[in-house]
């Protein structure tokens, strides 16, 4: 760390390097006496020390609320979401996916996650005027190959499914040549690919959405009851270099994560419900989370059309800091996930 | 003049070779010149005549500092603190229970914590009371600003501008109803973009940024003297990861505490502090506590707990000094932070076992 290049007395720049000491970072992790100690300086001079280091780590970083509503730039802006590809999808979910933080999507195995992972995938890749982010995706695969049959599939239907884009977009956009698919089946390939290849590829501006399919599968084999503590540890490790790559390239990164029974007895005997896996540890990593369910149908309703006979599939959002919990019917078709009104 | 050498601001190695030269009051210091300092201790000349500077500052300061000014030891009465916390403002968090509970609302000098799972409420209790505080004066508010500190990157602005937009609605009704001259201009000045130009925004990505800013709070709590509330959301995010040794942890968290105790104070603004939970495994059931250790758990002066009962969120304030242990029941609308419908029953405390070491305050009997 070059210190002639901050606004100090020469005095505290020769202490510094005489203390050997070399970051902003650890300036601050020391206390003020410790650091009078250390440098043998008076503590006005560390006082002065302290404010002229942080301002510069944090100089120009205030902003009014007002900035941040009025700001229409299309890299900035907290209105610009990613869109699902679908209206009645992104009316649920104000517009789409946000930009900066951890969306999960949660369900029981066939709910429908993969399709909504892959249809992300291809959405992405279109213009900001069509709800894309005009980049590509990585998908992160733990489980299972990458279905690419079904991403073939999805390409060809892009027509029918985003119908409100003319065909000359559509035709001009080499859909498979922007979606980068990662393996990574155990914990170290994981943390491998998301420090390494996965900052790369952001940093190059590649890539502006990120699918991990799926967390919970890192996670099955390799940690008992008795290791809890070690998989928080990953948990909350993995969540932070994930945030900090959502937060500097603003990238929305998308999560599939599988479900859990609980068995809680209460007042009216034992019973059963689904969560999302992987507790509470995981929870408090994230922006967003989004449950698939699929609930049997009792009967035909009166009046609405049930295409799917027997059950229908569910999108509730179950927390989100700008949306009430709510939920909409969806299908998988041919083309994608659609959502019903 | 008459002060100990021990009790100047000098470096800490200067003191002790003064101490062991035999100096103990200022005054012989400055008898003593630049030039016999030098020669007594063994420093150099310049470093003698900047140590007397700094001394005659500080007895020059002394003289002229007039009791109760910054820094110098303040003497009162608890009777005129007293009157001094009964005039102090409360931000309203517009859920009559949750005030009520809180015994007004969140008091301005003290640092309140809000704990609780993801997606119970505690962004949007923030976000509300970042609109509340704003409120004018004769609508019952404190007329002040905003500083929201966000960790997470879960400040939606959108969201903001429903709660501030139901906020000045709130109070256009009331002006309506009671017709009263300054309800009229205070109105005019609390609109929707001077609510969202006085949030003042500050997004920190790890736990370095987060100290920096703390130690620049000061100096913009000054320039910005209308500044009554300061919000972190949430202070356990950046300090759960990345620590390999842990009292250093505990060692930045005090200090982070220490500091937003005295800019409480000196600026006479509310810290609020969002915490996340985390499981603490019991002998046969394991429970969900407040995230960062128990020593973190004395920095707050008041501490609610947001859970839920099935589908009801439920606020539970576990510790305050002045206000019983007591749970409320409380609803997000898109209009923000409200009261259930009906007005929400307060339960006793007998139900509610969070704090086993502590004896449940009785109900006195009245006559």
């Amino acid at each position: 760390m070059d210190w002639d290049q901050f606004d100090l007395n020469p005095k505290t720049i020769a202490a510094l390097k005489k203390a050997d000491i070399k970051s902003v970072k650890e300036i601050l992790n020391l206390s003020g006496a410790d650091l009078q100690r250390l440098m043998k300086l008076s503590s006005a001079d560390i006082q002065c020390l302290l404010r002229t280091v942080s301002h510069t780590l944090r100089r120009n970083s205030m902003l009014t609320a007002l900035q941040l509503y009025q700001d229409k730039d299309h890299f900035t802006s907290q209105h610009q979401k990613l869109s699902l590809g679908c209206s009645v999808l992104d009316n649920l979910l104000k517009g789409g996916i946000p930009l900066v933080g951890i969306t999960e999507l949660a369900g029981e195995s066939s709910a429908g996650k993969t399709q909504i992972g892959l249809q992300l995938c291809l959405c992405v890749q279109y213009p900001y005027k069509y709800g894309g982010l005009e980049s590509g995706a990585v998908y992160i695969c733990t489980e299972d190959v990458f279905p690419s049959k079904r991403l073939q599939q999805l390409i060809e239907q892009q027509q029918k499914l985003r119908a409100d884009v003319p065909a000359e977009i559509i035709q001009r956009i080499r859909f498979g040549n922007s979606i980068f698919v990662e393996q990574a089946a155990d914990l170290d390939t994981f943390q491998q690919c998301i420090s390494r290849r996965l900052s790369l590829l952001l940093a190059r501006g590649m890539v502006r959405l990120v699918v991990i399919d799926s967390m919970a599968a890192l996670f099955r084999c390799e940690f008992g009851a008795a290791q809890a503590a070690l998989r928080a540890r990953y948990l909350q490790g993995f969540g932070a270099q994930l945030h900090s790559l959502s937060t500097r390239f603003r990238t929305p990164i998308v999560c599939i994560n599988q479900v859990w029974w609980l068995f809680a007895s209460c007042s009216m005997g034992v019973g059963s419900r689904v969560t999302p896996a992987l507790g509470i540890t995981w929870s408090n990593q994230l922006l967003m989370r989004l449950m698939l369910s699929r609930a049997p149908l009792p009967g035909p309703a009166p009046g609405t059309a049930s295409p799917c006979a027997g059950s229908m599939r569910t999108l509730s959002v179950v927390f989100a800091p700008h949306l009430p919990p709510s939920f909409c019917y969806y299908t998988v078709q041919l083309e994608g996930v659609k959502g019903i009104k | 003049m008459q002060r100990e050498v021990g009790t100047l601001p000098l470096a800490p190695a200067l003191r002790a070779r003064l101490a062991a030269a035999g100096f103990q009051t200022a005054q012989e210091l400055l008898d003593t010149g630049p030039c016999g300092l030098s020669k007594e201790i063994g420093i150099s000349r310049e470093e003698a005549l900047e140590a007397l500077q700094v001394v005659r500052q500080e007895c020059h300061g002394d003289a002229a500092r007039t009791p109760g000014g910054p820094g110098a030891t303040r003497k009162c009465t608890a009777l005129e603190l007293l009157e001094e916390e009964q005039t102090q403002g409360f931000i309203i968090t517009f859920c009559s229970a949750l005030d009520n509970i809180l015994g007004g609302g969140v008091q301005l000098t003290k640092i309140t914590e809000i704990c609780g799972a993801p997606g119970v409420g505690k962004t949007q209790l923030c976000m509300q009371l970042a609109v509340d505080v704003q409120i004018p004066e004769c609508f019952g508010g404190v007329a002040g600003e905003a500083v929201f500190i966000d960790t997470e990157g879960s400040f939606m602005v959108d969201r903001v501008v429903d709660i501030a937009a139901a906020c000045v609605q709130h109070c256009h009704l009331i002006a309506e109803a009671q017709q009263e001259e300054d309800h009229q201009k205070a109105l005019e000045t609390f609109t929707l973009e001077n609510i969202l130009s006085h949030i003042y925004y500050f997004r920190c990505r790890d736990y370095t940024e987060l100290l920096a800013q703390v130690y620049l709070l000061p100096e913009f709590l000054a320039e910005h003297s209308k500044v009554r509330l300061v919000v972190i959301d949430g202070i356990a995010f950046p300090f759960r990861h990345d620590f390999e040794d842990l009292s250093l942890r505990t060692r930045l968290l005090n200090g982070l505490a220490q500091q937003l105790i005295i800019l409480a104070n000196d600026h006479r603004a509310a810290v609020v502090l969002t915490n996340q939970m985390t499981t603490r495994i019991g002998q046969s059931q394991s429970t969900l506590v407040p995230a960062l250790g128990e020593s973190w758990g004395h920095a707050a002066t008041v501490r609610l707990i947001f859970h839920w009962d099935n589908t009801q969120r439920l606020a539970t304030l576990y510790k305050s000094p002045s206000q019983k242990e007591s749970t409320i029941a409380y609803h997000i609308t898109c209009q923000g932070f409200r009261d259930v419908q009906p007005a929400a029953v307060t339960h006793s405390p007998q139900g509610a076992e969070l704090n086993p070491r502590k004896r449940p305050r009785t109900e006195e009997e009245k006559q």
